[in-house]
Protein backbone atom coordinates (compact mmCIF):
# COMPACT_ATOMS: atom_id res chain seq x y z
CA UNK A 1 0.00 0.00 0.00
CA UNK A 2 1.32 3.42 -0.98
CA UNK A 3 1.36 6.30 1.45
CA UNK A 4 0.29 8.78 -1.23
CA UNK A 5 -1.00 8.05 -4.70
CA UNK A 6 -2.37 10.71 -6.99
CA UNK A 7 -3.74 9.99 -10.43
CA UNK A 8 -3.63 12.76 -13.01
CA UNK A 9 -4.58 15.41 -10.52
CA UNK A 10 -5.72 18.65 -12.17
CA UNK A 11 -6.76 21.88 -10.59
CA UNK A 12 -7.90 24.95 -12.45
CA UNK A 13 -8.87 28.19 -10.75
CA UNK A 14 -11.40 29.29 -13.30
CA UNK A 15 -9.28 29.38 -16.44
CA UNK A 16 -6.03 29.79 -14.58
CA UNK A 17 -4.00 26.58 -14.28
CA UNK A 18 -3.01 25.43 -10.83
CA UNK A 19 -1.68 21.94 -11.52
CA UNK A 20 -2.06 19.54 -14.43
CA UNK A 21 -1.75 15.75 -14.57
CA UNK A 22 0.14 15.43 -11.31
CA UNK A 23 0.71 11.72 -10.69
CA UNK A 24 2.77 10.80 -7.67
CA UNK A 25 3.47 7.55 -5.91
CA UNK A 26 5.08 7.80 -2.53
CA UNK A 27 5.98 4.67 -0.61
CA UNK A 28 5.46 4.25 3.10
CA UNK A 29 8.47 5.25 5.15
CA UNK A 30 9.91 7.33 2.33
CA UNK A 31 11.09 10.92 2.60
CA UNK A 32 9.90 12.54 -0.58
CA UNK A 33 10.82 16.04 -1.68
CA UNK A 34 8.78 18.30 -3.86
CA UNK A 35 10.76 21.07 -5.44
CA UNK A 36 9.91 23.92 -7.74
CA UNK A 37 9.98 27.69 -7.96
CA UNK A 38 7.37 29.88 -6.30
CA UNK A 39 3.99 29.54 -7.91
CA UNK A 40 4.82 26.26 -9.65
CA UNK A 41 1.98 24.39 -7.95
CA UNK A 42 3.60 22.94 -4.83
CA UNK A 43 1.09 24.36 -2.39
CA UNK A 44 -1.81 23.62 -4.73
CA UNK A 45 -0.78 19.96 -4.84
CA UNK A 46 -0.39 19.78 -1.07
CA UNK A 47 -3.73 21.48 -0.43
CA UNK A 48 -5.42 19.05 -2.78
CA UNK A 49 -3.86 16.12 -0.91
CA UNK A 50 -5.34 17.45 2.31
CA UNK A 51 -8.78 18.09 0.86
CA UNK A 52 -8.58 21.87 1.23
CA UNK A 53 -8.91 22.24 -2.52
CA UNK A 54 -11.34 20.19 -4.54
CA UNK A 55 -9.53 18.93 -7.69
CA UNK A 56 -11.02 19.69 -11.09
CA UNK A 57 -10.23 16.10 -12.08
CA UNK A 58 -8.13 13.20 -10.90
CA UNK A 59 -8.04 11.37 -7.61
CA UNK A 60 -5.94 11.09 -4.49
CA UNK A 61 -5.48 8.03 -2.32
CA UNK A 62 -3.71 8.20 1.00
CA UNK A 63 -2.93 4.88 2.65
CA UNK A 64 -5.22 3.34 0.07
CA UNK A 65 -8.25 5.45 0.91
CA UNK A 66 -9.92 8.02 -1.33
CA UNK A 67 -9.42 11.48 0.19
CA UNK A 68 -12.65 12.82 -1.31
CA UNK A 69 -14.66 10.17 0.56
CA UNK A 70 -12.77 9.44 3.74
CA UNK A 71 -11.02 12.76 4.29
CA UNK A 72 -11.80 13.00 7.99
CA UNK A 73 -10.57 9.48 8.75
CA UNK A 74 -7.43 9.87 6.66
CA UNK A 75 -6.53 13.20 8.23
CA UNK A 76 -6.29 11.47 11.58
CA UNK A 77 -3.07 9.93 10.26
CA UNK A 78 -1.70 13.13 8.71
CA UNK A 79 0.33 15.93 10.22
CA UNK A 80 0.51 19.18 8.26
CA UNK A 81 2.88 22.10 8.51
CA UNK A 82 1.58 25.06 6.51
CA UNK A 83 3.94 27.47 4.78
CA UNK A 84 2.12 30.44 6.24
CA UNK A 85 0.97 30.00 9.79
CA UNK A 86 -2.45 31.51 10.54
CA UNK A 87 -3.79 30.58 13.95
CA UNK A 88 -6.41 31.93 16.31
CA UNK A 89 -4.80 35.13 17.57
CA UNK A 90 -6.69 35.21 20.84
CA UNK A 91 -5.38 31.80 21.91
CA UNK A 92 -2.07 31.02 23.55
CA UNK A 93 0.15 28.31 22.02
CA UNK A 94 -0.81 26.04 24.90
CA UNK A 95 -4.53 26.54 24.23
CA UNK A 96 -4.09 26.09 20.51
CA UNK A 97 -2.11 22.87 20.90
CA UNK A 98 -4.61 21.48 23.41
CA UNK A 99 -7.44 22.37 21.03
CA UNK A 100 -5.51 20.58 18.28
CA UNK A 101 -4.94 17.48 20.43
CA UNK A 102 -8.61 17.13 21.35
CA UNK A 103 -9.48 16.69 17.66
CA UNK A 104 -7.37 13.52 17.78
CA UNK A 105 -8.84 12.35 21.07
CA UNK A 106 -5.62 13.14 22.95
CA UNK A 107 -6.24 14.36 26.48
CA UNK A 108 -2.75 13.93 27.84
CA UNK A 109 -0.97 17.22 27.20
CA UNK A 110 2.47 16.28 28.56
CA UNK A 111 3.90 15.90 25.06
CA UNK A 112 3.15 19.59 24.36
CA UNK A 113 5.50 20.59 27.14
CA UNK A 114 8.27 18.24 26.00
CA UNK A 115 8.19 19.52 22.42
CA UNK A 116 7.92 23.14 23.51
CA UNK A 117 11.07 22.69 25.57
CA UNK A 118 12.81 21.07 22.62
CA UNK A 119 11.95 23.98 20.33
CA UNK A 120 12.19 26.64 23.05
CA UNK A 121 8.66 27.92 22.56
CA UNK A 122 6.95 30.01 25.24
CA UNK A 123 3.56 28.30 25.52
CA UNK A 124 1.82 31.04 27.49
CA UNK A 125 2.25 33.78 24.91
CA UNK A 126 -0.74 34.62 22.75
CA UNK A 127 -0.39 33.65 19.08
CA UNK A 128 -0.76 37.28 18.09
CA UNK A 129 2.35 38.18 20.13
CA UNK A 130 4.53 35.47 18.56
CA UNK A 131 7.16 36.27 15.96
CA UNK A 132 7.04 34.59 12.57
CA UNK A 133 9.64 32.01 13.63
CA UNK A 134 7.86 31.24 16.89
CA UNK A 135 4.56 30.76 15.09
CA UNK A 136 6.37 28.31 12.86
CA UNK A 137 7.63 26.42 15.92
CA UNK A 138 4.09 26.21 17.24
CA UNK A 139 3.00 24.90 13.84
CA UNK A 140 5.80 22.31 13.85
CA UNK A 141 4.73 20.98 17.24
CA UNK A 142 1.14 20.91 16.01
CA UNK A 143 2.19 18.88 12.97
CA UNK A 144 3.94 16.08 14.85
CA UNK A 145 2.33 15.92 18.29
CA UNK A 146 -0.38 13.42 17.38
CA UNK A 147 2.22 11.00 15.95
CA UNK A 148 0.98 11.04 12.36
CA UNK A 149 1.94 8.27 9.97
CA UNK A 150 2.30 10.80 7.17
CA UNK A 151 3.79 14.23 7.63
CA UNK A 152 3.18 16.87 4.97
CA UNK A 153 5.41 19.91 5.17
CA UNK A 154 4.96 22.98 3.02
CA UNK A 155 8.18 25.07 2.90
CA UNK A 156 9.47 23.41 6.02
CA UNK A 157 12.25 25.67 7.17
CA UNK A 158 11.07 29.10 6.10
CA UNK A 159 11.33 31.38 9.12
CA UNK A 160 13.42 28.99 11.23
CA UNK A 161 16.93 29.84 12.34
CA UNK A 162 19.64 27.26 11.50
CA UNK A 163 19.74 25.96 15.08
CA UNK A 164 16.03 25.20 15.03
CA UNK A 165 16.31 23.77 11.53
CA UNK A 166 18.81 21.26 12.88
CA UNK A 167 16.61 20.31 15.80
CA UNK A 168 13.72 19.91 13.39
CA UNK A 169 15.71 17.78 10.94
CA UNK A 170 16.88 15.55 13.77
CA UNK A 171 13.30 15.13 14.93
CA UNK A 172 12.24 14.26 11.39
CA UNK A 173 15.07 11.72 11.09
CA UNK A 174 14.05 10.11 14.34
CA UNK A 175 10.37 9.93 13.41
CA UNK A 176 11.21 8.65 9.94
CA UNK A 177 13.22 5.81 11.46
CA UNK A 178 10.11 4.88 13.44
CA UNK A 179 8.23 4.62 10.15
CA UNK A 180 6.81 8.06 9.46
CA UNK A 181 6.41 8.95 5.79
CA UNK A 182 7.45 12.52 5.04
CA UNK A 183 6.39 14.56 2.06
CA UNK A 184 7.78 18.03 1.85
CA UNK A 185 7.95 20.88 -0.56
CA UNK A 186 10.79 23.31 -0.77
CA UNK A 187 12.52 25.61 -3.15
CA UNK A 188 15.81 25.08 -1.37
CA UNK A 189 17.76 22.30 -3.04
CA UNK A 190 20.11 21.68 -0.13
CA UNK A 191 17.16 20.85 2.12
CA UNK A 192 15.99 18.29 -0.39
CA UNK A 193 19.52 16.88 -0.72
CA UNK A 194 19.90 16.58 2.99
CA UNK A 195 16.65 14.81 3.72
CA UNK A 196 15.18 13.04 0.75
CA UNK A 197 15.31 9.66 -0.88
CA UNK A 198 13.47 10.85 -3.94
CA UNK A 199 12.18 14.16 -5.20
CA UNK A 200 9.77 15.43 -7.81
CA UNK A 201 10.32 18.65 -9.67
CA UNK A 202 7.27 20.69 -10.53
CA UNK A 203 7.22 23.53 -13.00
CA UNK A 204 4.27 25.54 -14.31
CA UNK A 205 1.87 23.13 -12.66
CA UNK A 206 3.33 19.97 -14.18
CA UNK A 207 5.74 17.38 -12.83
CA UNK A 208 8.83 17.59 -15.02
CA UNK A 209 10.92 14.92 -13.31
CA UNK A 210 10.86 12.45 -10.48
CA UNK A 211 14.40 11.57 -9.46
CA UNK A 212 16.20 9.81 -6.75
CA UNK A 213 18.55 12.20 -5.07
CA UNK A 214 21.69 10.47 -6.32
CA UNK A 215 20.83 11.24 -9.90
CA UNK A 216 19.77 14.74 -8.96
CA UNK A 217 23.24 15.22 -7.56
CA UNK A 218 24.77 13.86 -10.75
CA UNK A 219 22.78 16.35 -12.70
CA UNK A 220 23.78 19.09 -10.43
CA UNK A 221 25.80 21.83 -11.96
CA UNK A 222 29.31 22.75 -10.88
CA UNK A 223 31.17 25.92 -11.59
CA UNK A 224 34.76 25.29 -12.74
CA UNK A 225 37.59 27.78 -12.77
CA UNK A 226 40.80 26.64 -14.47
CA UNK A 227 44.05 28.53 -14.78
CA UNK A 228 46.26 27.28 -17.62
CA UNK A 229 50.02 27.64 -17.77
CA UNK A 230 49.48 28.73 -21.30
CA UNK A 231 46.31 29.28 -23.14
CA UNK A 232 45.85 26.24 -25.43
CA UNK A 233 45.28 27.00 -29.07
CA UNK A 234 42.61 24.42 -29.38
CA UNK A 235 40.59 22.80 -26.66
CA UNK A 236 37.92 20.16 -26.88
CA UNK A 237 35.37 20.40 -24.14
CA UNK A 238 33.74 17.32 -22.65
CA UNK A 239 30.00 16.96 -22.88
CA UNK A 240 28.13 19.03 -20.30
CA UNK A 241 30.26 22.13 -20.44
CA UNK A 242 28.41 25.35 -21.04
CA UNK A 243 28.86 29.10 -20.79
CA UNK A 244 32.63 28.88 -21.16
CA UNK A 245 34.43 32.16 -20.80
CA UNK A 246 38.10 32.97 -21.36
CA UNK A 247 39.98 35.70 -19.62
CA UNK A 248 43.65 35.63 -20.63
CA UNK A 249 44.73 32.17 -19.56
CA UNK A 250 41.81 31.66 -17.19
CA UNK A 251 38.81 29.61 -18.19
CA UNK A 252 35.51 29.53 -16.35
CA UNK A 253 32.56 27.37 -17.28
CA UNK A 254 29.53 25.57 -15.88
CA UNK A 255 29.45 21.82 -15.92
CA UNK A 256 26.58 19.39 -15.67
CA UNK A 257 27.46 15.71 -15.76
CA UNK A 258 29.65 13.10 -14.18
CA UNK A 259 32.42 14.50 -12.03
CA UNK A 260 34.63 11.56 -12.93
CA UNK A 261 34.57 12.48 -16.63
CA UNK A 262 35.43 16.05 -15.84
CA UNK A 263 38.41 15.13 -13.70
CA UNK A 264 39.75 12.74 -16.32
CA UNK A 265 39.51 15.48 -18.91
CA UNK A 266 41.21 17.95 -16.59
CA UNK A 267 44.06 15.55 -15.88
CA UNK A 268 45.17 15.84 -19.50
CA UNK A 269 45.41 19.59 -19.34
CA UNK A 270 48.40 21.70 -18.50
CA UNK A 271 46.98 23.46 -15.46
CA UNK A 272 48.37 25.91 -12.95
CA UNK A 273 45.32 25.96 -10.72
CA UNK A 274 41.81 24.54 -10.67
CA UNK A 275 38.72 25.06 -8.57
CA UNK A 276 35.34 23.40 -8.64
CA UNK A 277 32.62 25.32 -6.90
CA UNK A 278 29.05 24.75 -5.85
CA UNK A 279 27.13 27.31 -7.77
CA UNK A 280 24.80 29.53 -5.80
CA UNK A 281 21.33 28.09 -5.43
CA UNK A 282 19.85 30.42 -7.94
CA UNK A 283 21.98 29.15 -10.78
CA UNK A 284 21.20 25.53 -9.92
CA UNK A 285 17.64 26.47 -10.01
CA UNK A 286 17.77 28.25 -13.30
CA UNK A 287 19.76 25.42 -14.76
CA UNK A 288 17.54 22.66 -13.52
CA UNK A 289 14.23 24.23 -14.30
CA UNK A 290 15.19 25.42 -17.73
CA UNK A 291 16.09 22.02 -19.03
CA UNK B 1 -21.46 17.46 16.17
CA UNK B 2 -17.92 17.98 17.38
CA UNK B 3 -17.82 18.99 21.04
CA UNK B 4 -14.32 20.38 20.85
CA UNK B 5 -15.27 22.78 18.06
CA UNK B 6 -18.62 23.61 19.65
CA UNK B 7 -17.14 24.68 22.98
CA UNK B 8 -14.43 26.70 21.29
CA UNK B 9 -16.94 28.51 19.09
CA UNK B 10 -19.18 29.36 22.05
CA UNK B 11 -16.20 30.67 23.96
CA UNK B 12 -15.04 32.68 21.00
CA UNK B 13 -18.42 34.39 20.58
CA UNK B 14 -19.33 34.92 24.21
CA UNK B 15 -18.27 38.58 24.37
CA UNK B 16 -20.54 39.41 21.46
CA UNK B 17 -23.30 37.39 23.03
CA UNK B 18 -23.18 39.30 26.32
CA UNK B 19 -22.96 42.69 24.64
CA UNK B 20 -26.00 42.07 22.45
CA UNK B 21 -27.93 40.47 25.29
CA UNK B 22 -27.23 43.52 27.45
CA UNK B 23 -28.49 45.84 24.70
CA UNK B 24 -31.80 44.02 24.19
CA UNK B 25 -32.32 43.50 27.93
CA UNK B 26 -31.70 47.20 28.54
CA UNK B 27 -34.12 48.23 25.82
CA UNK B 28 -36.81 45.83 27.03
CA UNK B 29 -36.49 47.02 30.63
CA UNK B 30 -36.61 50.64 29.48
CA UNK B 31 -39.80 50.12 27.47
CA UNK B 32 -41.50 48.21 30.26
CA UNK B 33 -40.59 50.72 32.93
CA UNK B 34 -41.99 53.72 31.04
CA UNK B 35 -45.39 52.06 30.67
CA UNK B 36 -46.91 53.34 33.96
CA UNK B 37 -45.97 56.87 32.89
CA UNK B 38 -47.22 56.41 29.31
CA UNK B 39 -50.61 55.18 30.45
CA UNK B 40 -51.19 58.42 32.34
CA UNK B 41 -50.32 60.59 29.38
CA UNK B 42 -52.12 58.27 26.94
CA UNK B 43 -54.93 60.68 26.03
CA UNK B 44 -52.57 63.56 25.45
CA UNK B 45 -50.44 61.30 23.30
CA UNK B 46 -53.45 60.18 21.30
CA UNK B 47 -54.32 63.80 20.55
CA UNK B 48 -50.78 64.56 19.53
CA UNK B 49 -50.65 61.58 17.21
CA UNK B 50 -53.86 62.61 15.51
CA UNK B 51 -52.00 65.66 14.28
CA UNK B 52 -49.35 63.44 12.65
CA UNK B 53 -49.84 62.24 9.06
CA UNK B 54 -51.65 58.94 9.04
CA UNK B 55 -49.00 57.30 6.87
CA UNK B 56 -46.28 57.88 9.41
CA UNK B 57 -48.22 56.50 12.36
CA UNK B 58 -49.11 53.45 10.30
CA UNK B 59 -45.58 52.93 9.10
CA UNK B 60 -44.14 53.12 12.58
CA UNK B 61 -46.86 50.99 14.06
CA UNK B 62 -47.80 53.82 16.38
CA UNK B 63 -51.25 53.55 17.80
CA UNK B 64 -51.85 55.56 20.96
CA UNK B 65 -55.00 53.59 21.70
CA UNK B 66 -52.98 50.45 22.16
CA UNK B 67 -50.69 52.20 24.60
CA UNK B 68 -53.37 51.77 27.22
CA UNK B 69 -52.04 48.25 27.45
CA UNK B 70 -48.42 47.36 28.19
CA UNK B 71 -48.46 44.90 25.29
CA UNK B 72 -49.45 47.68 22.92
CA UNK B 73 -46.58 49.85 24.02
CA UNK B 74 -44.12 46.96 24.15
CA UNK B 75 -45.16 45.84 20.67
CA UNK B 76 -44.31 49.25 19.19
CA UNK B 77 -40.72 48.73 20.29
CA UNK B 78 -40.56 44.98 19.84
CA UNK B 79 -41.44 45.05 16.16
CA UNK B 80 -39.14 47.93 15.34
CA UNK B 81 -36.11 47.81 17.58
CA UNK B 82 -35.83 44.54 19.43
CA UNK B 83 -36.44 42.16 16.56
CA UNK B 84 -34.32 44.24 14.22
CA UNK B 85 -31.50 44.30 16.78
CA UNK B 86 -31.61 40.57 17.48
CA UNK B 87 -31.99 40.03 13.72
CA UNK B 88 -28.78 42.00 13.12
CA UNK B 89 -26.95 40.02 15.80
CA UNK B 90 -28.22 36.70 14.41
CA UNK B 91 -27.52 37.60 10.82
CA UNK B 92 -24.03 38.99 11.41
CA UNK B 93 -23.07 36.00 13.56
CA UNK B 94 -24.45 33.73 10.84
CA UNK B 95 -22.43 35.54 8.20
CA UNK B 96 -19.17 35.34 10.13
CA UNK B 97 -19.27 32.04 12.01
CA UNK B 98 -17.95 30.07 9.03
CA UNK B 99 -16.39 32.81 6.92
CA UNK B 100 -14.27 34.23 9.76
CA UNK B 101 -12.10 31.12 9.60
CA UNK B 102 -11.43 31.81 5.94
CA UNK B 103 -10.86 35.51 6.45
CA UNK B 104 -8.33 34.89 9.22
CA UNK B 105 -6.71 31.96 7.41
CA UNK B 106 -7.55 29.60 10.27
CA UNK B 107 -9.76 27.52 7.96
CA UNK B 108 -6.57 25.78 6.87
CA UNK B 109 -5.95 24.74 10.48
CA UNK B 110 -9.51 23.55 11.04
CA UNK B 111 -9.99 21.73 7.76
CA UNK B 112 -6.80 19.71 8.07
CA UNK B 113 -8.11 18.17 11.29
CA UNK B 114 -9.83 14.76 11.26
CA UNK B 115 -13.28 16.26 10.90
CA UNK B 116 -15.50 16.30 7.84
CA UNK B 117 -16.85 19.50 6.32
CA UNK B 118 -20.34 18.27 7.07
CA UNK B 119 -19.46 17.94 10.73
CA UNK B 120 -17.84 21.39 10.78
CA UNK B 121 -20.89 22.93 9.13
CA UNK B 122 -23.36 21.22 11.46
CA UNK B 123 -21.38 22.11 14.55
CA UNK B 124 -21.04 25.74 13.49
CA UNK B 125 -24.76 26.00 12.74
CA UNK B 126 -25.56 24.45 16.10
CA UNK B 127 -23.33 27.01 17.81
CA UNK B 128 -24.99 29.75 15.82
CA UNK B 129 -28.47 28.74 16.89
CA UNK B 130 -27.35 28.26 20.47
CA UNK B 131 -26.15 31.87 20.46
CA UNK B 132 -29.22 33.39 18.82
CA UNK B 133 -31.63 31.36 20.92
CA UNK B 134 -29.82 32.47 24.08
CA UNK B 135 -30.26 36.15 23.15
CA UNK B 136 -33.85 35.53 22.12
CA UNK B 137 -34.67 33.59 25.28
CA UNK B 138 -33.05 36.13 27.59
CA UNK B 139 -35.05 38.91 25.94
CA UNK B 140 -38.32 36.95 26.12
CA UNK B 141 -37.81 36.17 29.79
CA UNK B 142 -36.98 39.82 30.52
CA UNK B 143 -40.12 40.94 28.69
CA UNK B 144 -42.23 38.40 30.55
CA UNK B 145 -40.95 39.55 33.92
CA UNK B 146 -41.30 43.21 32.90
CA UNK B 147 -44.94 42.74 31.92
CA UNK B 148 -45.69 41.07 35.22
CA UNK B 149 -44.03 43.88 37.18
CA UNK B 150 -45.19 46.94 35.22
CA UNK B 151 -48.25 45.73 33.29
CA UNK B 152 -51.94 45.79 34.02
CA UNK B 153 -53.57 42.76 35.60
CA UNK B 154 -55.45 41.36 32.58
CA UNK B 155 -52.73 40.67 30.04
CA UNK B 156 -53.65 38.93 26.80
CA UNK B 157 -50.85 36.35 26.91
CA UNK B 158 -51.77 34.76 23.61
CA UNK B 159 -50.93 38.06 21.90
CA UNK B 160 -47.58 38.05 23.69
CA UNK B 161 -46.92 34.48 22.56
CA UNK B 162 -47.88 35.25 18.96
CA UNK B 163 -45.55 38.25 18.92
CA UNK B 164 -42.68 36.20 20.21
CA UNK B 165 -43.30 33.26 17.88
CA UNK B 166 -43.31 35.65 14.91
CA UNK B 167 -40.17 37.25 16.31
CA UNK B 168 -38.45 33.89 16.68
CA UNK B 169 -39.22 32.86 13.12
CA UNK B 170 -37.90 36.17 11.80
CA UNK B 171 -34.71 35.70 13.79
CA UNK B 172 -34.27 32.14 12.48
CA UNK B 173 -34.79 33.42 8.96
CA UNK B 174 -32.23 36.23 9.35
CA UNK B 175 -29.75 33.80 10.89
CA UNK B 176 -29.94 31.52 7.85
CA UNK B 177 -29.82 34.50 5.51
CA UNK B 178 -26.53 35.52 7.13
CA UNK B 179 -25.08 32.05 6.58
CA UNK B 180 -25.94 31.91 2.89
CA UNK B 181 -24.62 35.45 2.33
CA UNK B 182 -21.22 34.39 3.61
CA UNK B 183 -21.15 31.48 1.15
CA UNK B 184 -21.53 33.66 -1.91
CA UNK B 185 -19.62 36.75 -0.90
CA UNK B 186 -15.84 37.05 -0.59
CA UNK B 187 -14.81 36.24 2.97
CA UNK B 188 -12.59 39.32 3.02
CA UNK B 189 -15.70 41.49 3.19
CA UNK B 190 -16.99 42.96 6.41
CA UNK B 191 -20.53 41.69 6.67
CA UNK B 192 -21.81 44.03 9.36
CA UNK B 193 -22.80 46.87 7.02
CA UNK B 194 -24.49 44.51 4.60
CA UNK B 195 -26.40 42.74 7.35
CA UNK B 196 -27.61 45.96 8.98
CA UNK B 197 -28.73 47.13 5.56
CA UNK B 198 -30.68 43.97 4.81
CA UNK B 199 -32.42 43.66 8.17
CA UNK B 200 -33.23 47.35 8.51
CA UNK B 201 -34.03 47.59 4.81
CA UNK B 202 -36.57 44.79 4.93
CA UNK B 203 -38.16 46.39 7.97
CA UNK B 204 -38.47 49.73 6.20
CA UNK B 205 -39.82 48.17 3.01
CA UNK B 206 -42.65 46.76 5.03
CA UNK B 207 -43.14 50.09 6.84
CA UNK B 208 -43.37 51.98 3.55
CA UNK B 209 -45.77 49.41 2.16
CA UNK B 210 -48.01 49.85 5.18
CA UNK B 211 -47.89 53.64 4.98
CA UNK B 212 -49.04 54.03 1.39
CA UNK B 213 -51.51 51.73 -0.33
CA UNK B 214 -50.18 52.51 -3.80
CA UNK B 215 -46.85 50.87 -3.01
CA UNK B 216 -48.20 48.11 -0.78
CA UNK B 217 -46.77 45.52 -3.19
CA UNK B 218 -43.18 46.19 -2.09
CA UNK B 219 -44.10 44.75 1.30
CA UNK B 220 -44.29 41.32 -0.29
CA UNK B 221 -40.51 41.07 -0.55
CA UNK B 222 -40.05 41.75 3.16
CA UNK B 223 -40.28 38.93 5.70
CA UNK B 224 -41.78 41.49 8.10
CA UNK B 225 -44.85 41.52 5.88
CA UNK B 226 -45.53 37.86 6.54
CA UNK B 227 -44.72 37.84 10.24
CA UNK B 228 -46.17 41.07 11.49
CA UNK B 229 -46.80 42.80 14.79
CA UNK B 230 -50.22 44.38 14.33
CA UNK B 231 -51.46 43.50 17.79
CA UNK B 232 -54.31 46.00 17.52
CA UNK B 233 -55.94 43.62 15.04
CA UNK B 234 -58.49 41.61 17.04
CA UNK B 235 -57.71 38.52 14.94
CA UNK B 236 -53.98 38.76 15.62
CA UNK B 237 -52.75 35.17 15.99
CA UNK B 238 -50.10 32.80 14.74
CA UNK B 239 -50.40 32.01 11.04
CA UNK B 240 -49.06 28.48 11.00
CA UNK B 241 -48.84 28.33 7.21
CA UNK B 242 -46.58 31.39 7.12
CA UNK B 243 -44.51 30.05 9.99
CA UNK B 244 -44.14 26.73 8.16
CA UNK B 245 -43.14 28.37 4.88
CA UNK B 246 -40.60 30.64 6.58
CA UNK B 247 -39.06 27.70 8.42
CA UNK B 248 -38.87 25.66 5.23
CA UNK B 249 -37.25 28.58 3.43
CA UNK B 250 -34.71 28.86 6.25
CA UNK B 251 -33.87 25.16 6.04
CA UNK B 252 -33.51 25.49 2.29
CA UNK B 253 -31.07 28.40 2.74
CA UNK B 254 -28.99 26.22 5.06
CA UNK B 255 -29.05 23.28 2.66
CA UNK B 256 -27.84 25.41 -0.23
CA UNK B 257 -25.16 26.90 2.04
CA UNK B 258 -23.97 23.43 2.96
CA UNK B 259 -23.80 22.32 -0.67
CA UNK B 260 -21.66 25.36 -1.45
CA UNK B 261 -19.43 24.84 1.59
CA UNK B 262 -18.91 21.15 0.83
CA UNK B 263 -17.33 21.92 -2.55
CA UNK B 264 -15.59 25.13 -1.65
CA UNK B 265 -11.87 25.68 -2.18
CA UNK B 266 -10.19 26.78 1.01
CA UNK B 267 -7.13 28.86 0.26
CA UNK B 268 -5.41 31.26 2.57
Amino acid sequence: MLAIQTNKLCKYYGKHLGIKNVSLEIKQGEIFGFIGPNGAGKSTTIKTLLGLLIPTSGSTYIFGQDISKYGDKIRKKIGYLPSEVNYYNEMSSQELLEYHCRFYGINDYSEIKRLAELFKLDLDKKITDLSFGNKKKCAIIQSVIHKPKLLILDELTSGLDPLMQNIFFELLDEENKKGMTIFFSSHILSEIQRMCDRAAVIRNGEITAIEDIQSLLKKQMKKARLVFNQKPEQLEYPEGVQHQHWHNNKLTFEYVGSIDNLIQWMSNLDLLDAALEEPDLESIFMNYYQR
Amino acid sequence: MNRNLYTKELKRNRMNLWIWSAIVIGLTVLVMSIFPYMRNVGTEMANMMKSMPEGITKAMGLDAQTWNSILGLYNTYYGIYIIVLIGIFASSTGATIISKEERDGTAEFLLTKPISRKNIFNTKILTLFTLTIIVYAIQTITAFIGIIIFGESDINWSTFITMHINGLILIVFFTCLGVILSMFIQPKKNFMGMVVGIVFGSYFLNAIAKAADTVSWIGYISPFHYLDFTVSDPNYSVNYLTVGIMLLTSILLLLVSFKVYEKKDISS
